[in-house]
């Protein structure tokens, strides 16, 4: 929907991202497994030195919870058949579209080792991401062993963003390691393969949706807003 | 603080992911130490040490206050009341024909002074244009005020933005109209047959608590409503403006003859002619403070028209006009240049409504009817428009972001290039005395910009679409689409919002408001604009949530009496918002005064329900500033030049020295203070 909006600025993207909606589905579809494990989301620098928080990662079939201090009060879900990402806030009974405020959503979704680069650009979509435009490269570059399991090594490239590396678990069916050029990595760690709750993926009952669509009409109303 | 760096994957979460605004508040006291001590060192001409102008939305005098009574000894007051337009209940008085409206039959050019032969009263049965409900929410919702009761109550109990406390926890939900949008408010008694003249907004269905529609008010517009001509000029009003074609020009501007809803752009029709009474409990703090402290009932919105332009005066002391960003006037694209003579076949449809004038040049659309007026008036008084410049007259986004990003083509964004006009920021700034300008929601709004900034739209987009857009992507930050960039002055300033250090150190949010006040550094001078949620505006707002921003601040002060005894709190409205007003009206060049706002002013030494009948306006705050501080004028064309009204006994509103403007002291008795709380 974001890129969609904006293609008011350029109107080649509109074609791109609803070409990208109705392959998304298809994409999303097509990565169909049954993994059901959690893991640690780790991120080190060059030197391998832990860098930023630990967060944590639940996965059960297409859906993805990822909780971290840093997005405190909440936990984000993703719906890799819907393509959604969503911030849930217990607290407030509320959730929202994740959009941009993570990259963990664009990142850590059910890929298909053979066309992972349909389901990252997918998300990025999703995500509003400017990166969600143009073409992407999922170069594959060899087989690895990642703690001791099969994963697939890629090179992966988008018009906006440089080049990285990420490994896709070949059972998992799921990204588990990524190296940026600078030698920053993250990667999920302590993965444990296991049977997930399904309510720990589901927006509790009476939750309702923040929509800022409803905010930014009322402050239209007001002389906040400035009609171009 | 977003996580937005694609090239770099030591990503995190946004932190404004829980809606905080604690991070960025933790950051923002840091610079303050140097200015503080600095204004310390400043002597002043009083012992008010500091001053907080708090600014609402769209609310006029009589519109506020025409229904009110002074509680200070021997005090008058000049409103609907006290000239018998209405009774103490609100209905029509023995002299409610002061208050009637008229139309006007076509005329070929633009007028503000209508002809009298062309001019047809209103019948007494429902003829005027009735109030409409327009943008009004009509429910509540999950996302916005009024929010649904549960949503806030989870908003209130986690949320740190000021918007959310126990001020607002009840009145964020309720207000909606129930009604239709663009409609008939049929909340009103009598709407629909209401007769020629105010009526007010009281009854089993409506209060001071409810939204309603808003009424346009822009620089042409205005000007025409009031209908000024020196041939209607009398001593008492010897400016000769009626304010009498205030329905008439909000029915008409936008308006095809041909009366198709369809081509109809605005709803105002009659909600200019709408007000309060606070003798029957509606704005009941702003009338508790009048009570207690001191009220002008001749204090004015210094520009005709909107909120942009107002602001900008209140900064500046003068108007904006279209640069190349480098200070030097050019001529805006066709596109903004405003034309309001008539569509020939119309009544009174604008041919272009835009938002800049050079008024230098006599030959422009709408600029000969009002210079013509300012040279027939005794005291003529200069238009002020200097050669070939394009003056911003209506609401423009500033040339910056939020976050101080430039907007890199503002003819194409629809944006006012960066301002050389020199502001009290400045002055300020020379003389080392300290000043902040707190908006609400400015922190979301700066990570929207640098959503925006990332995505692109930033260069492309008005700022205002761009945060938009920002929002959709990063509803965490939502709330920075509430953040109002024309009502800060600063926003448009190269020598402060195009430097990042002064950017850093004068622009804030609410919360940093409320820390100074608690940590005991609040600036010797400081701005405080609520979001659009809080800030009163008709239809987006309420005054009751004015009112609650209001006392969060007077709470904050009041829980620290050393700062309070030597605090200043000035209370007003950025414009009458549209409101029909029967106050005199001084004009003072080609872009104002206007209407009447309320002045309230809160200190030690402006005790006792007092009311003011010094003739001032905006500027007038800044003359405070600069007599208390010791500055000069702003510039040489500023209106700060202006000398204090010398008044006249038996003319108790009109400065026998046209054009005049009070420095605001006269509101104060500085040998005699008084302490007591602000509220009983």
């Amino acid at each position: 929907m974001f890129a969609t909006m904006r293609s008011t600025v350029n109107q080649g993207i509109i074609a791109l991202c609803l070409a990208l909606c109705i392959m998304s589905a298809g994409a999303f579809a097509k990565a169909a497994h049954a993994s059901e494990f959690s893991a640690d989301i780790v991120s080190r620098d060059a030197a391998g030195t832990v860098i930023g928080a630990v967060a944590k990662l639940y996965v059960r079939n297409h859906m993805v919870r990822i909780e971290t201090p840093e997005a405190s009060g909440g936990f984000l879900l993703i719906n890799g058949d819907a393509g959604t990402a969503q911030f849930v806030r217990p607290a407030l009974q509320l959730y929202m579209d994740a959009k941009q405020s993570s990259r963990l959503t664009q990142i850590f979704v059910p890929v298909d080792t053979q066309e992972p680069c349909q389901q990252w650009q997918a998300a990025a979509g999703n995500a509003g991401a400017a990166s969600a435009a143009g073409e992407w490269r999922c170069e594959r570059i060899e087989d690895d062993i990642m703690d001791g399991r099969r994963a697939v090594q890629f090179r992966v490239s988008s018009p906006v963003s440089p080049s990285s590396q990420r490994w896709i678990d070949s059972d998992l069916q799921f990204p588990v390691k990524l190296l940026a050029p600078d030698g920053t990595t993250t990667a999920l760690e302590h993965i444990l393969v296991e049977a997930q709750p399904a309510n720990r993926f589901a927006i509790p009952p009476g939750f309702r949706n923040f929509d800022p669509r409803a905010l930014i009409e009322r402050v239209k109303r007001s002389d906040a807003w400035v009609d171009p | 603080m977003r996580i937005s760096g694609l090239n770099h994957l030591a990503w995190g979460m946004s932190a404004a992911l829980s809606f905080s605004l604690l991070a960025v508040t933790a950051g923002a006291a840091d610079d303050k130490s140097q200015d503080r001590d600095a204004a310390d060192s400043v002597k002043t001409e009083s012992p008010i040490k500091h001053v907080i102008i708090l600014i609402g939305e769209n609310r006029g005098t009589d519109h506020t206050f025409g229904v009110y009574k002074p509680r200070g000894k021997h005090q008058t007051i000049s409103n609907l009341l006290s000239k018998g337009i209405v009774n103490e209940d609100g209905s029509p008085g023995a002299h409610f024909s002061l208050g009637q409206q008229f139309s006007v039959a076509p005329q070929p050019l633009f007028y503000i002074g209508a002809p009298h032969k062309a001019k047809a009263a209103y019948d007494n049965r429902g003829q005027m244009p009735q109030p409409n409900t327009a943008g009004a929410p009509s429910a509540q919702s999950s996302s916005s005020p009024p929010f649904a009761p549960a949503v806030l109550a989870g908003l209130a109990a986690h949320d740190p933005s000021p918007d959310f406390t126990s001020n607002t926890d009840t009145i964020l939900t309720t207000g909606f109209t129930s009604l239709a949008a663009n409609s008939l408010d049929s909340r009103v008694p009598n709407a629909g047959i209401l007769p020629n003249g105010p009526f007010v907004l009281q009854g089993p269905n409506i209060s001071d608590d409810d939204y309603t529609g808003d009424t346009t008010h822009r620089f042409y517009q205005a000007w025409q409503q009031s209908d000024c001509s020196t041939a209607s000029a009398t001593k008492a009003n010897p400016s000769g403006c009626l304010n009498d074609l205030f329905p008439f020009v909000m029915a008409t501007y936008n308006l095809n003859d041909s009366k198709v809803p369809a081509v109809q752009g605005n709803f105002s029709e009659g909600n200019s002619m709408g007000f309060y009474d606070a003798e029957q409990e509606q704005a009941s703090l702003l009338k508790t403070l009048a009570d207690r402290f001191s009220l002008s009932d001749n204090f004015h919105q210094s520009f005709q028209g909107g909120t942009g332009a107002n602001h900008f005066m209140l900064g500046t002391g003068d108007a904006g006009f279209w640069s190349d960003g480098n200070g030097n006037p050019i001529t805006p694209p066709a596109s903004q240049i405003a034309n309001p003579n008539p569509v020939a076949g119309t009544t009174n449809k604008y041919t272009a409504d835009n938002n800049f004038s050079n008024c230098s040049d006599f030959k422009q659309p709408g600029i000969a009817p009002i210079v013509s007026y300012l040279e027939a008036l005794p005291y003529r008084p200069a238009p002020n428009c200097a050669t070939a410049h394009y003056y911003m007259l209506d609401n423009t986004n500033p040339g910056f972001l939020p976050n101080g990003f430039r907007a890199p083509s503002p003819a194409t964004q629809n944006m006012l290039p960066p301002s050389p006009v020199r502001t009290i920021g400045d002055a300020l700034n020379d003389k080392r005395v300290s000043w902040a300008y707190f908006g609400g929601s400015y922190n979301d709004a700066v990570a929207l910009s640098n959503d925006a900034v990332t995505a692109g739209t930033a260069g492309v987009l008005n700022s205002s679409t761009a945060l938009g857009e920002a929002a959709l992507a990063d509803p965490a930050h939502a709330l920075g689409v509430a953040y109002c960039q024309i009502c800060n002055p600063f926003q448009y300033s190269t020598s402060i919002m195009g430097d990042p250090a002064q950017r850093a150190a004068h622009i804030k949010d609410t919360v940093d408001l409320l820390a100074d006040i608690q940590s005991d550094s609040l600036p010797s001078v400081s701005f405080g604009k609520p979001d659009g949620l809080l800030d009163g505006h008709p239809q987006s707002s309420k005054i009751d949530l004015f009112e609650a921003y209001v006392q969060q601040v007077l709470d904050a002060l009041e829980a620290h009496p050393k700062l309070k005894a030597e605090t200043a709190v000035f209370v007003t409205w950025d414009e009458a918002g549209g409101y029909w007003d029967s106050g005199f009206i001084q004009p003072i060049d080609f872009f104002g005064d206007g209407p009447r706002i309320p002045l309230l002013t809160l200190s030690a030494y402006s005790t006792g329900g007092k009311v003011n009948h010094t003739y001032a306006d905006h500027v007038s705050l800044l003359k405070f500033i600069e007599r208390n501080w010791k500055l000069k004028p702003l510039t040489d064309r500023s209106r700060d030049n202006l000398p204090n009204p010398r008044m006249r006994d038996d003319q108790a509103y009109v400065p026998a020295n046209m054009p005049a403007l009070s420095d605001l002291f006269d509101m104060f008795d500085f040998d005699h203070e008084v302490k007591q709380p602000f509220l009983e």
